[in-house]
């Protein structure tokens, strides 16, 4: 009973594209999407952090995921957005992206757990992936791709 | 020397420290083992000890100093704790909440010595582990001493509050003279409606019906303070009147709005000696009665109970009010900038509205500032005494000298400094200076000296604390830390001088040869240096043998807002404090000079480093090479350097907002600010730079 319960529950998912490719972030995560504004960069920080916005009256920094998933640099567009994620520890952070898609809603069952090659970038960062309509969308791990202390600078 | 200005912060810590202890006890009851615990007791004990010495409370002084003896002892693994302990422990907390609640109702700590407490204690040093049997019998001793039950066997002694009135040799002369006349001496409490409104009047035909029948000697509070409405729901009085008590009690329930009236008949006897020993007995009673009842008493004559007129405010509220106060200024400010572009200017009221709002904005931002900004001075001030008693508890002849005590910190770490700065205080009196005949010896001034330093540098401010006395014996330190086990004789070789002081702030080390109750048992040097670095602050120790040696505290100024030059570099606003820039100079590119393939300025007869900021900052300047160069001159320390920005953009107030914890911190940037357009500008350390 409980299995099939769980197969059938669902999460939310907001999807977000990089090029091509979908992404989908777990709402719960989500706190806020912005539209793109000015960034104040901060020199010498780690590469992928392209600076901090103010977001009502709070320091908020923004990182490049493309940079962070060893993608090519982030092209602004008027579809870029920037998504408010709130952390566990009450942090805020802000993630660039192309475009904000769509909100599905994805049963358990249709995600899938892959394991990329150890040697793929993105394996750090995707827990699964979810089968949609429009074809797969790979699910962002939130808390191991933002919580952990970075070290590289 | 009056102490009643320190009563105040006294109180405040000594309840905190109590609050720590009752944590911590909590804790130990759980883990009895926690070193971590044991050693936040012992030094709680320490602090509270030291405090209690200072203010003359002796009892408080000897029942912690007996608690701190006992956990040195736990420290050091000779008694082990169990929960007969924890329960002595928490009848000791009990008892100094007592003293504690005693000293601010009444300035005085009462009487009770809880020597059995003190007693227990000790069994425990003695004894060690034998302490089982003597511990319950304490216990049961404990509830009366601890909250004393009435000891008049009167129906409700509690209420009759006239027992406590303390009678002046007039008023029993009175009395006794009455009482010769055939006229009856009656004891009144009159309780009046909590829900009364009008208390003073209420009192007032309380006081007239009672005139009616007779004569008030005296009354608590007093007529005039009744008067005033000063006391809470319920006066007393002694009256001398031919009626019976019965009559006086209906002259007193006649009265609307009173609750409750009792009466009692005062004992006096004619011949005038006797009358006094009735009185004292009264007395004596009523002491023995009630403890926090006397207090009440004797101080309402004289006004409002020692309450503190301090409000605490937990730091995180002033933080927020903080952050609502720099929005509202940043939203002001975009509302000044829309309404001009809009040509809304033209409307004088419009106009009146919002020069009326900035001002409005602006105060409250001041008043927001000051309220998180203190001098350390309240903190400072009780070192003077502290001193002196030290001078005379430990026979050498000294002297403080303090300078800066107007240097402002940020309230959260004012709170904090205090115990630290003690601390530092009594190691240079206690381990730092000499004795008056070995300074003699030596040839210095018989008085030493102490020096307690503050002052404001940069982004910092730094508090020194000075001695001419013996300085450190590195060799001695060395020696210890051997014996200690800290450090191997191997090790010890290859550490410099300045590692082998630094051992002086680890756990349990002192190099006093006796323990003393000011310092000596290396709970001062490792207490000050976690405290500091809580702060975010550093110690470091200068010290030369036989000159003396300074402690000194760098503390960030943890301000949440500053005075700060706005400059730019390739297009991108920074912030650079105010504090730390000495001039800004237009400098020739010709009169750069080289050494050692660095860029450097000769500034009136003084050499001084060229940073190009644009390069720090990896970035293009917007300014061609054979340009005039802006160049700020800043300080840290005695060291300068000149910062070379694009542009200057005037100076202003700014908000210091965190970069947040994701961003790796970078040493050159402090934090972010928003400027009144909504722009993030970034903070320059310039310390970090030098």
């Amino acid at each position: 009973m409980n299995e099939i319960r769980e197969q059938y529950e669902t999460t939310q998912f907001i999807v977000v594209k990089y090029g091509d490719e979908q992404f989908g972030v777990d709402i719960k995560y989500v706190d806020n999407i912005v539209r793109m504004q000015r960034i104040t960069r901060v020199p010498k920080v780690q590469s992928y952090i392209k600076g901090v916005i103010n977001l009502r009256g709070e320091v908020i920094p923004v990182l490049s995921l493309r940079l962070k998933m060893g993608l090519e640099e982030d092209v602004i567009t008027k579809a870029t957005r920037i998504i408010i994620i709130k952390l566990e520890s009450n942090e805020c952070i802000g993630v660039l992206v192309d475009e904000v898609k769509e909100v599905v809603t994805l049963e358990n069952a249709a995600i899938e757990k892959v394991g990329y090659d150890s040697k793929d970038p993105r394996a750090n960062f995707v827990f699964g992936v979810g089968k949609e309509k429009d074809g797969l969308i790979s699910l962002l791990d939130i808390s191991g791709t933002f919580a952990e202390k970075e070290k590289e600078a | 020397m009056d102490v009643t200005q320190y009563l105040e912060i006294f109180l405040d810590e000594t309840k905190e420290h109590l609050q720590s202890l009752s944590d911590q006890f909590m804790i130990l009851e759980q883990e009895p083992d926690n070193m971590d615990t044991i050693n936040e007791i012992f030094r709680s004990a320490h602090t509270l000890k030291g405090m209690a010495g200072t203010m003359g409370y002796k009892r408080l002084q000897a029942l912690t100093h007996d608690m701190e003896n006992v956990f040195s002892e736990v420290r050091n693994n000779t008694i082990k704790v169990d929960s007969q302990m924890v329960d002595l422990l928490f009848q000791v907390l009990d008892a100094l909440e007592e003293y504690a609640e005693n000293i601010q109702n009444t300035t005085e700590e009462g009487t009770n010595d809880n020597e059995h407490l003190i007693k227990a204690l000790n069994d425990y040093l003695a004894g060690n582990t034998g302490a089982a049997a003597p511990a319950p019998a304490p216990v049961a001793e404990a509830a009366p001493a601890a909250a004393p039950a009435p000891a008049v066997s009167d129906a409700d002694p509690a209420k009759e509050k006239w027992r406590d009135i303390k009678l002046g040799d007039t008023e029993k002369t009175v009395l006794a003279e009455a009482v010769k006349q055939g006229k009856k001496c009656y004891g009144v409490s009159v309780y009046v409606q909590e829900s009364c409104i009008l208390k003073a009047a209420r009192a007032f035909l309380v006081f007239k019906a009672l005139e009616d029948l007779g004569e008030i000697i005296v009354s608590v509070p007093s007529a005039q303070d009744i008067e005033d409405e000063r006391f809470e729901f319920d006066f007393s009085m002694i009256v001398i009147s031919e009626a019976d008590a019965e009559a006086i009690k209906k002259a007193v329930l006649d009265v609307s709005e009173i609750e409750a009236a009792y009466v009692g008949e005062v004992e006096v006897e004619v011949p005038v000696e006797k009358a006094e020993v009735q009185v004292a007995q009264v007395e004596e009673a009523a002491k023995a009665d009630n403890a926090a009842a006397v207090a009440k008493q004797d101080k309402k004559p004289a006004g409002k109970p020692i309450v503190n007129r301090t409000v605490r405010v937990d730091i995180e509220k002033l933080d927020s009010l903080m952050n609502l106060v720099s929005e509202l200024i940043i939203a002001k400010n975009s509302l000044v900038s829309t309404s001009t572009q809009e040509g809304m200017l033209t409307n004088s009221v419009f106009t009146e509205q919002m020069e009326y709002l900035e001002s409005v904005t602006t105060n409250l931002h001041e008043s927001v500032m000051k309220v998180r900004m203190v001098p350390i001075e309240s903190v400072v001030q009780k070192f003077p005494k502290m001193i002196r008693d030290l001078s005379k508890k430990l026979d050498k002849k000294m002297t403080l000298y303090m300078s800066g005590e107007e240097t402002e910190l940020d309230r959260t770490v004012v709170d904090e400094i205090g115990d630290p700065l003690m601390h530092l205080l009594r190691n240079s009196a206690d381990h730092g200076l000499e004795s008056a005949q070995v300074r003699k010896e030596r040839g210095k001034p018989e008085m030493g000296s102490i020096f307690l330093d503050a002052y404001q540098e940069g982004n910092n401010v730094i508090i020194e604390v000075r001695d001419d006395g013996n300085g450190i014996d590195v060799e001695a330190v060395k020696a210890k830390a051997i014996a200690r086990g800290a450090i191997t004789a191997e090790q010890a070789e290859n550490m410099s001088d300045k590692d082998i002081i630094g051992l002086l702030f680890l756990p349990s080390f002192s190099t006093a040869k006796q323990v003393t109750d000011v310092s000596g048992r290396g709970v001062g040097l490792d207490v000050v240096k976690s405290k500091i670095e809580s702060l975010s602050g550093e110690v470091d120790v200068r010290t030369k043998l036989g000159e003396g040696s300074t402690f000194i505290i760098r503390l960030p100024l943890t301000l949440a807002i500053i005075q700060a030059l706005m400059v730019e570099v390739g297009g991108e606003k920074y912030a650079i404090s105010l504090g730390s820039i000495q001039t800004l100079e237009d400098i020739d590119p010709s009169e750069i000079e080289h050494v050692q393939a660095k860029e450097v300025i000769n500034l009136r007869g003084t050499v001084i480093p060229l940073i190009r900021l644009n390069e720090v900052l990896d970035i293009e300047s917007t300014k061609s090479p054979d340009e005039n160069l802006l160049v700020i001159i800043v300080k840290k320390g005695d060291k300068l350097a000149g910062l070379v920005v694009d542009e200057l953009m005037g100076q202003q107030e700014i908000v210091i907002k965190s970069l947040g914890k994701y961003i790796n911190k970078t040493k050159i940037i402090s934090g972010a600010t928003i400027l009144g357009d909504g722009e993030i500008a970034l903070i320059l350390d310039t310390n970090a730079l030098l």
